[in-house]
């Protein structure tokens, strides 16, 4: 009976063949078209402003002994400088904003003239900030960074 | 050969569909700061008018410990973006480039900073990673 079945079967060998190619096919078809549905209406957006400025690249900063000039020639020019009623302030800007969103209407515009919307979106804007007081003589007097919360997902559209 | 046909066919609309929602934007902020005439500025002998007429006028002026400082500035943003019909990818590089010059009581250039930033702005689409 085994031997009937191995002698049925390598006649039919390329039919075989074609049904598994095609079954293949067909296999590929749906997964591409689950993964069309899963991203539809999905849109990530991300914004950057300037470079990430990290404690490491600061910790040669020394309160009272390291100067303006010592700081520029490590980390660059601040955004801004502005005074304060202790002394002047150096303002290091940066940021990385990341915003995702799904609308659900996608889909209705492959067969509806009409997609409404129905989006749930985030966007979490984290503007950060390195600042740096000086003192009458141009030394540092104090420094510090801006708080900043845990990083944000960049895919992340929950919005309660 | 007949099976290639469908599958040219396919390989074009989805050619078509990507480079339909193609999206490149470029934004500026300021005008860019010339290095040559930063170049030019002396310290102790260049004076407040002086660096106006090579520069212009400062975006701000500033004062701090007794001093005028002239805060030059200028901002470059890049932001490609990819609109297909149902997925969207949109990225914004933006860096600025600054320039400060410390006058003296006297009103002469005591210290010149400039930091350039623009250069490394890029057209990144990716938006995951770092």
């Amino acid at each position: 009976m085994a031997n009937a079945l191995v002698e049925h079967n390598s006649g039919c060998g390329p039919l075989g063949t074609n049904v598994a190619a095609r079954f293949d096919s067909i296999r590929l078809i749906i997964g591409l078209f689950c993964i069309l549905l899963l991203c539809a209406g999905c849109t990530v957006r991300r914004a950057t402003l300037n470079d990430v400025l990290t404690p490491e690249q600061v910790n040669f900063i020394r309160v009272g002994q390291t100067t303006i000039r010592e700081l520029i020639d490590h980390i660059g020019a601040p955004d801004e400088v502005t005074e304060s009623d202790f002394g002047v302030v150096a303002l290091y800007y940066w940021s990385d904003t990341k915003s995702a969103s799904l609308d659900f209407g996608t889909l209705t515009r492959l067969f509806l003239p009409y997609s409404p919307k129905m989006t749930l979106s985030r966007t979490g804007i984290t503007p950060e900030q390195l600042q740096v007081m000086f003192d009458s003589q141009w030394t540092v007097r104090a420094y510090g960074f801006s708080r900043k919360s845990t990083d944000e997902p960049i895919v992340w559209f929950w919005p309660f | 050969m007949a099976f290639n046909k469908p599958l040219a066919g396919i390989i074009i609309v989805l050619t078509l569909t990507i480079l339909q929602g193609c999206v490149v934007t470029r934004g500026t902020v300021g005008e860019p700061i010339q290095e040559d005439a930063i170049s030019t500025i002396k310290k102790g002998t260049t004076t407040m008018a002086e660096v106006v007429s090579l520069i212009g006028a400062p975006d701000r002026i500033v004062r701090g410990n007794d001093r005028e400082i002239f805060h030059y500035y200028y901002y470059d943003g890049k932001s490609p973006a990819m609109l297909l019909i149902l997925l969207n990818f949109i990225r914004m590089d933006i860096k600025s480039d600054n320039l400060y010059v410390f006058f003296n009581r006297d009103g002469m250039a005591e210290e010149v900073v400039y930091g350039k930033r623009t250069g490394r702005t890029q057209f990144r689409l990716w938006p995951f990673g770092d």
